[in-house]
């Protein structure tokens, strides 16, 4: 029966939809927290608000018991072994759950703008035209490679791998894929499982 | 009944004909399915379609691709089976994926003649993402094919290929064991570190300073002792604490005497292929104390030398010597000589060559004083003495050619004579002929109660006396 709007979600039922990966342990593994700090690095971005809108996200998605405000949420970005202020302590699968429910909302948001930087990206490239001839993507990746010097630890061998401006730009189009692919339908479930490729036994 | 559904995107138009299980009702669910086709414009003008084979390999390239895409990690196809009827690739340039479809041409089987090549269509991420997003439509979708859910699947572990091949993993232990083989062959070539035994410091200046002491009667004991070297023959260790004979006239004599003794001991031995070379110690009246070959060739010839017969046998123990010897280097070559030459005098012993007369009078008083037996006790006249020597040195003392510290350690009789005057450093040792002490040595043998002061000349000039054993309380 249609409806004219959805019931509001429970965040149980949110976070129903994703299944327990079967990990030995509740720690997220390493891969999977760089790559949720990554695209919530790439969503900020590409939205000057993004951070206020993870928050509001959280708030309207009832995950306030996961994600408990402004400083919560840096200290589960902090799980991210390449930042600076890395946290020793672990994410569990349950906060892991609520991040990829905001970043799959925020990139099913931003789809549009998303879909223009891909294409823009595609036509100068088939043109072999740098990306600075594109004003978005340009302005797109500039600001992706200050959030990254900002925040990430210099001396971690995984951020050494970054130093150069092609070599972010390269990882900042790589993002900009991933946020497309996570904007479907079902993005959050292969958002998900993707984060426990070759971790699962 | 027939019913299509569509799902519709800019890049993706996915079509699927089917039978209604209920006709009454548009909205029921497809209860089969009759064909599905699929158009990519943009990137294609040829239309995929099939049927629910085509359909179900479509949606499991599709997802497979898509989390492959988010994660980096392929999923592996299972090995020993067909070829999927699609199957999508990474393309060569960056964003670029190949969705290739085997083509099978309705109605007919499989044959070399009609058997099409696969259809390959280059996509875009964006284009990619349109056809994904069509496929997870339908499968999101119930009311179309509900037997249809998104079968997502985290990938095993033991089905990930580790990312770095086995060479390149491997390559950190190879270069350890290589660095370690190449360490040992470099080191095998490094000769061991010759080890010798030197003696302790103490040991080997006590029993040296014990016989020289100007005066005293060489020790009964004393010959017998240092004869103890020749017991292996070719060990000159123990001879090195003994005192040089630094007289050069002395030396010149005993050259001659004993070259002319091993000359006449060796006439009718066999010749030697090559020189002998063996450093030997001689005492005062010219006893070989001694020898130590210098070649490999004296070693093995040794015994066809006068060397062991003429070596004094000692009587007992290997004791350091004590009398004082000569060292000379003897060779004996193929022609039947017999060379004997000194060796190298210590450097200290040449300044005392040049004038004999002082040198030894400087060189048995300035000797090492044997430890005190008989000491001073009494406090007040340790204190009469030490001002007695004070006045008696400053009353002589001329201007030092000195740029440090002289400290010398002066041995004085109860009755305020010097016995014996021993300097403690170098350079103390070097100039005690400029400062006064020589010239007041007068009880050389005195056996009377003794006491030891230190005096300082210091660079600056000024006398410093003191006891040797501190101010007595």
């Amino acid at each position: 029966m249609p409806v004219d709007s959805p019931p509001a979600p429970q965040p149980p039922l949110v976070l129903d939809t994703l299944a327990n990966p079967g990990l030995p342990s509740d720690e997220c593994p390493r891969r999977a927290r760089i790559q949720l700090d990554l695209l919530l690095l790439a969503i900020e971005a590409l939205d000057l608000g993004g951070s206020e809108a993870m928050l509001g996200t959280a708030r309207d998605l009832g995950l306030e018991g996961l994600v408990k405000g402004r400083v919560h949420l840096w200290l589960l970005r902090g799980t991210n072994p390449m930042r600076r202020y890395s946290q020793r302590q672990p994410l569990n699968i349950e906060e892991a759950k609520a991040l990829v429910i905001i970043i799959c909302t925020l990139a099913r948001r931003l789809t549009v703008v998303v879909r223009q930087l891909l294409v823009g990206y595609q036509q100068l490239s088939d043109k072999q035209l740098s990306p600075e001839h594109h004003f978005r993507l340009a302005d797109y990746l500039s600001r992706f490679r200050s959030h990254f010097r900002a925040r990430m630890n210099p001396r971690r061998a995984g951020v050494i791998a970054y130093s150069s401006d092609e070599k972010l730009d390269e990882l900042a189009l790589q993002l900009l894929q991933e946020l497309l692919l996570c904007a479907g339908v079902l993005g959050p479930q292969r958002l998900w499982n993707s984060l426990f490729d070759g971790e699962v036994s | 009944m027939t019913v299509q559904r569509q799902y519709t995107l800019p890049h993706c138009n996915l079509v699927l004909e089917g039978l209604s299980a209920d006709a009454n009702d548009p909205l029921s669910p497809l209860a089969v399915l009759m064909n599905a086709e699929c158009h990519l414009p943009g990137a294609t003008d040829a239309t995929l379609a099939g049927g629910r084979e085509f359909l179900d390999s479509l949606v499991t390239a599709v997802s497979r691709y898509g989390q492959q895409l988010l994660s980096g990690v392929p999923h592996p196809r299972t090995t020993g089976s067909a070829p999927p009827m699609v199957e999508i690739k990474p393309g060569d340039l960056p964003y670029h994926h190949h969705l290739i479809v085997q083509q099978q041409p309705l109605g007919d089987r499989v044959n070399d003649v009609n058997a099409l090549p696969p259809l390959d269509i280059q996509l875009t991420t964006v284009q990619f993402y349109d056809l994904m997003e069509a496929v997870d439509q339908l499968l999101a979708d119930t009311q179309t094919l509900p037997d249809m859910k998104a079968q997502f699947q985290a990938v095993s572990r033991r089905l990930v290929r580790p990312t770095e091949p086995m060479t390149k993993r491997a390559a950190p232990a190879a270069l350890g064991a290589a660095a370690l083989a190449a360490a040992g062959l470099a080191l095998f070539f490094v000769p061991p570190p010759e080890f010798e035994p030197t003696r302790p410091e103490s040991e080997a200046s006590a029993p040296a300073a014990a016989s020289a002491v100007p005066g005293e009667p060489p020790r009964a004991d004393g010959e017998e002792t240092s004869e103890a070297v020749a017991a292996n023959g070719d060990d000159l260790d123990r001879l090195e604490g003994a005192p040089a004979i630094t007289d050069a006239a002395t030396i010149a004599l005993l050259q001659s005497d004993v070259t002319q003794r091993l000359q006449e001991a060796w006439a009718d031995a066999p010749r030697p292929s090559g020189d002998l070379a063996y450093r030997m110690a001689v005492s005062e009246d010219s006893d070989i104390l001694g020898y130590q070959y210098e070649n490999d060739l004296a070693l093995e010839e040794v015994d066809n030398t006068p060397l062991p017969e003429l070596t004094f046998v000692p009587v007992a123990g290997a004791e350091p010597v004590r009398e004082r010897v000569a060292q000379f280097v003897a060779t004996f070559t193929p022609d039947g000589e017999v060379r004997l030459e000194p060796t190298e005098a210590p450097a200290e012993t040449d300044a005392s060559e040049a004038d004999t007369s002082e040198a030894d009078t400087s060189e048995a008083d300035a000797a090492e004083l044997p430890a005190l037996e008989d000491k001073v006790t009494d406090g007040d006249r340790i204190r009469e003495l030490n001002s007695d020597l004070y006045d008696s040195i400053l009353a002589e003392l001329e201007p030092l050619s000195a740029n440090e510290d002289l400290r010398f350690r002066v041995r004085l009789t109860e009755t305020g004579e010097v016995v014996g005057y021993e300097p403690v450093n170098a350079a103390a040792g070097l100039l005690a002929n400029e400062t006064p002490l020589p010239n007041l040595v007068t009880a050389a043998d005195s056996t009377a109660n003794q006491a030891d002061f230190q005096v300082v000349f210091t660079e600056s000039g000024v006398l410093e006396v003191n006891p040797w054993d501190g101010w007595p309380q």
